[in-house]
């Protein structure tokens, strides 16, 4: 396997594009959106989780001074179109939850936004928001999958019919079973991954105004799809999309939040519609943690079959998905991808699943980071697991499972096929990165002095660029301005990425320009081509292949337009840092400038036939996955006093093809791991029995700081990923490989006194709780 | 997240203060680096019509250090006394103490009296007064009076303040002799409060037996707490590694702390006795090399 070389531009640690305004605290955020008029938002927000509401008297609230308006479901909810993004509006057989405007007749979780109050600054809409009366007859709530599942159990949505909101599952499988029956070893166990939030530092944000006399709907938001972002609009508020314009600046995070149009962002586009008055809403961190989509929250049984030797020959795995009360988009059925997606890397030659997800009284669930990565978190635990109970050692478990780089396409026992990955290779590196024969004399040491310390691995591929709904296809237009400067418009929306970096660098590279003169223009739907929105990890693989195509089209018009200025032959002419030269004779050169001018002015002697535009658009579509992978290895050790995990070493290698900028690849990586650990360790977003969210400041609900960041050694393992640019992509990936790496190293330092683990987080308590439980 | 609407008064002097306290009663509340209250504010978890903002009251600013004393004024702020030499010489427990209080910003604004007089039971400056028996300086227009640290902490976020006085300095005693200190505590990351911590001090005869010990903990209670069965069962003995673990066992098996949504009672039970035993060993080595 030979590295492919990096580029003039592409390959390289390039500093970002936007790094001066941001490092310097100059961004521009919603926040910054300034509209003459402007009015501020606040929300009336349910504090009970389930309950019919008897009243609303807004009154009191409309009496305050300086309150332009108190809206509830009774004015907003009538003639709003789908709340829904796209991909479930546009599916007729998608089952979704009554969503509305405001809630109307009854609340269903805690936080359900139940009027909306503007005024003249968001203080006084907070003031007027607190007197607003709502009467309500409370219900009994289900806050957890066991509760909803329970016989009898209250229902989150009457309409629906029960609390189930769809269970799919493979027919019964008596082969598999005869297989259990006979395997040298089965394993079976009941993991749990809880609840977290995305918690983007950048809060969701809006700011909206309408204008009666053009029908035009003018939204600045935070968000990771203005286009998406502007078809919701159109369908809920009934504009045409051409009346619709949305734009963006820049965005602190989305990790998922902002994929699709939320709830509030919609509701105060209503509002605003019907005041014809500018309209901003800032959420505040509190309803963020309360009320913007959660994420996680998966229970699974899972069971695998091996033989003596260690070998995985089939597996079962029964997942429970929560749904929470309004799951955003897509993502409240991730469930089907878990299971499809278990295998992973693995050959597991035969496979049962069953897929439920559950409607609970809370914050739905939404995208974040790897929707579907519990897959990899219950398989690389089970693998340690099977590791223990086999006597094998888990590497070694792995090595004896793993689908070899040459033995792909594979397609796993789920029916997904996957190509051009790297597992066994990144499984090696990371092994011998961290020094996996070294570190196990050093547990044994260490174990002798009483001490607990534990490695975990995280083995994982992911299939990035996914082509579902409007995902698949991405524009990017490449334009010479007159004077030779060169701008990029993309339908993406970064909001972390470096995306004016590397689509810079990519354009850079393929035109023939220097860097410094490319510009990237994304984030408004007037200026930029249809794109789906940034996530996914799909911006490198089909922004990346649309801009290089665009940016080679546009060379070839340089080097149409360059030919007859130089009297030379097309094919004779080179392009490199904005100058076109004859191959061999570069004193014969011609400016892009120049190119440009010539191009923009009529009478300079071009012949008529030489079509006068350095514009042109580049589209690139994508039919299946592009997989990308990686294999994450920590050390930790575990006080077995305080039950706290200090992570000693952290390493990852990975492949995600070609790399635009190793800078910017390792960023992502940092950004993903950090999140994976804060999962493990200290985040949980918690409810009580009732229904009562308990977690909704950063007093309680605990990000990873700093200080909780290990220092994380990365090693690339560089591939051509199967398309013109190369690339794979890997913004989600450190978030995946992350979560079981921690885990089962906890698990392994556990394992050795007979401790388990097996529920996340793994917060001090629950450790001291494992220790204790075996007398330890 | 905005507070209701509120005056901000800003007198200069501890009369004028007082006498905005005693106009405007139970409206009005002193502000002093504002790290726990404006989040109560904004929370909307609290509401004041008036804060009386302390910054300005330059009587209120200054560490002063007599023979058996260290005098704090109450609107220090926790990173001048963290980085004072006369602190740390005078009174090393407090040295120990303050860099785990939140995060350096937090202590660049947070006050030595906003930490004692917001009283939360798991704040290490608190838990310092009472170990070693500080005294509290208030004012009010009635005239000011002195408050013992074990009349001080009456509940979880309340003190023995009245409603119109103001904190203006406290006095903690200055340990003369062969004397050592030890601070431990636990939190969930960097920074958090505690979920349960240390506070111990010992001052040893030459041959090395315990003549005077006092131990504090933060987290374990509704106010910091003195360990009476650690300080009875180590006064007068010389103790070995077991005999220090028998009386943290014995000042844990005292002691009645809650559940809540980051510890368990078991857990600091198990961690409050360890940090007993942690702090006081500290303590202990340190006096004996002194
Ligand atoms: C992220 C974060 C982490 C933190 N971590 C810790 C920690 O680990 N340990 C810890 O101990 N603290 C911690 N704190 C709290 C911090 O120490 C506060 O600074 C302190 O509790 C209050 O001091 P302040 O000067 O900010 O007071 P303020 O917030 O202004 O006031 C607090 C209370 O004290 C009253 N008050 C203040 N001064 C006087 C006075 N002179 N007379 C009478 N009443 C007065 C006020 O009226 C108010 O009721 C943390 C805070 C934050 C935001």
């Amino acid at each position: 396997m030979s590295a492919p070389a990096a580029g003039r531009y592409v390959g390289q640690a390039i500093q970002r594009k936007e790094d001066p305004r941001l490092l310097t605290g100059h961004g521009r955020y919603v926040d910054d959106i300034v509209v003459p008029r402007m009015l501020h938002a606040a929300f009336v927000r349910s504090d009970l989780p389930s309950a019919r509401i008897t009243a609303i008297d807004v009154s009191a609230a409309l009496g305050l001074e300086g309150v332009s308006a108190v809206f509830t479901g009774a004015d907003l909810n009538p003639g709003a179109g789908t709340m829904q993004p796209s991909m479930m509006a546009e599916n007729p057989a998608a089952v979704v939850a009554p969503l509305t405007p405001l809630a109307a007749d009854d609340v269903r979780f805690v936080g359900d936004p139940v009027a909306i109050v503007i005024a003249e600054s968001r203080a006084l809409a907070e003031d007027a928001a607190e007197l607003v009366v709502v009467d309500y007859e409370p219900r009994d709530a289900v806050a957890s999958m066991e509760a909803a599942l329970a016989d009898g159990a209250p229902l989150v949505h009457p309409e629906l019919g029960g609390n189930v909101a769809s269970d799919l599952a493979l027919p019964e499988d008596p082969e598999l079973e005869a297989i259990f029956a006979s395997a040298a070893h089965v394993v079976t166990e009941r993991l749990v991954q809880h609840r977290h939030t995305p918690t983007p530092m950048e809060t969701r944000g809006v700011v909206a105004s309408f204008d009666p006399v053009t029908d035009q709907l003018e939204v600045w938001l935070s968000t990771q799809g203005p286009h998406e972002a502007r078809r919701t609009f159109a369908r809920v508020s009934g504009l045409p999309e051409g009346h619709v314009h949305v734009r963006m600046g820049d965005v602190g995070g989305g990790f998922g939040q902002k994929f699709f149009t939320p709830r509030e962002e919609q509701t105060v586009v209503l509002a605003a519609k019907r005041l014809g008055a500018p309209v901003k809403w800032i959420e505040d961190r509190r309803e963020n943690l309360l009320a913007a989509n959660h994420a996680r929250s998966d229970v699974a049984t899972v069971s695998l079959a091996l033989d003596a030797d260690g070998h995985v020959l089939a597996a079962k795995l029964d997942h429970l998905e929560e749904a929470g009360a309004w799951p955003v988009g897509g993502t409240g059925g991730v469930g089907p991808f878990v299971a499809m997606l278990f295998p992973g890397p693995y050959r597991i030659p035969r496979i049962w699943w069953r897929s439920r997800v559950v409607w609970t009284n809370t914050a739905g669930r939404g995208a974040y980071r790897g929707p579907w990565m519990f897959e990899s978190v219950a398989r690389e635990q089970m693998l340690d697991v099977a590791a223990r109970a086999t006597g094998i050692d888990p590497l070694e478990l792995r090595r004896r499972n793993v689908v070899g780089d040459d033995e792909q396409p594979y397609t796993m026992a789920t029916g997904m096929t996957f190509s051009a990955t790297t597992s066994a290779t990144t499984l090696e590196h990371a092994a011998r990165v961290i020094g996996y024969d070294d570190f196990r004399a050093e547990q044994a040491r260490a174990r002798a002095e009483g001490r607990l310390l534990g490695l975990g691995i995280g083995l994982y591929i992911e299939p990035t660029s996914t082509p579902a709904a409007t995902l698949g296809v991405e524009a990017a237009t490449v334009r010479v301005e007159s004077g030779g400067g060169v701008t990029v418009f993309l339908g993406t929306a970064a909001h972390g990425q470096s995306i004016e970096t590397t689509m810079a660098q990519v354009v850079a590279e393929h035109l023939g320009v220097a860097y410094e003169d490319v510009r990237v223009v994304q984030g408004d739907t007037d200026r930029t081509p249809f794109g789906g929105g940034t996530g996914g990890s799909r911006t490198a693989v089909i922004a990346g292949n649309a801009s290089r195509e665009a940016a080679l089209k546009v060379r070839e018009m340089v080097v149409g337009v360059a030919a007859h200025l130089l009297e030379a032959a097309p094919e004779d002419l080179e392009v490199h840092d904005g100058v076109v030269s004859v191959r061999g004779t570069p004193v014969r050169n011609v400016s892009l400038a120049a190119v440009a001018a010539a191009v923009h002015n009529a009478g300079t002697g071009l012949p008529p036939d030489v079509p006068r535009l350095l514009e042109a658009t580049g589209r690139y579509q994508t039919s299946s996955p592009t997989w990308s992978n990686a294999c994450h290895i920590c050390t930790v050790e575990v006080d077995r006093i305080t039950g706290q995990v200090e992570i000693l070493r952290y390493v990852v290698s990975e492949d995600c093809g070609r790399m635009l900028n190793p800078m910017v690849v390792e960023g992502q990586v940092h950004g993903g791991v950090v999140q994976g650990i804060g999962g493990v360790l200290y985040e949980h977003f918690v409810y009580d029995e009732a229904g009562n969210p308990l977690t909704t400041t950063f007093l309680d609900y605990l990000l990873p700081t700093a200080a909780e960041s290990p220092r994380i050694e990365i090693d690339h393992v560089v591939t051509d990923g199967p398309n013109p640019e190369g690339v794979k992509g890997m913004g989600e990936g450190g978030a995946i490989g992350s979560v079981p790496a921690v885990v089962n190293a906890v698990a392994d330092a556990l394992a050795q006194v007979g401790a388990t683990v097996t529920e996340q987080p793994i917060t001090p308590v629950r450790v001291v709780e494992a220790l204790e439980a075996v007398g330890a | 997240m905005k507070a209701a609407p509120f005056d901000h008064h800003a007198p200069e002097t501890v009369a004028e203060a007082a006498a905005l306290l005693a106009e405007f009663g139970d409206e009005a509340k002193v502000l002093a680096g504002g790290q726990s209250l404006l989040p109560l504010l904004s929370l909307r978890l609290t509401r004041f019509e008036h804060l009386v903002d302390v910054h300005r009251v330059v009587e209120l600013h200054g560490i002063t250090r007599t023979d058996d004393a260290l005098r704090i004024g109450a609107a220090t702020l926790q990173a001048e006394a963290e980085h004072d030499a006369v602190v740390a010489g005078a009174v090393p427990l407090l040295a120990r103490a303050l860099p785990h209080i939140g995060h350096f910003q937090i202590r660049n604004r947070g006050t030595v009296g906003g930490s004692l007089a917001h009283a939360d039971p798991a704040s290490e400056l608190p838990t310092v007064a009472l170990t070693l028996g500080a005294t509290f300086e208030a004012a009010s227009v009635r005239g000011t009076r002195e408050i013992a640290a074990d009349d001080f902490f009456t509940g979880t976020w309340s003190t023995a303040l009245a409603e119109d006085e103001i904190l203006v300095g406290t006095r903690f005693p200055v340990w003369a002799g062969r004397t050592g200190y030890g601070f431990a505590e636990v939190a969930r990351r960097h920074g958090d409060f505690a979920l349960a911590g240390v506070a111990a001090a010992v001052a040893l005869d030459a041959d090395d037996r315990i003549t005077r010990v006092a131990v504090g903990m933060l987290g374990v209670g509704a106010t910091p707490v003195r360990v009476g069965a650690a300080e009875a069962a180590l006064v007068g003995t010389v103790p070995d590694g077991a005999a220090l673990a028998e009386a943290a066992r014995a000042g844990m098996a005292a002691l009645d702390p809650a559940d809540d949504l980051h510890a368990t009672a078991a857990y600091r039970r198990r961690v409050g006795a360890h940090l007993m035993e942690t702090a006081l060993g500290a303590a202990i080595e340190e006096a004996r090399r002194g």
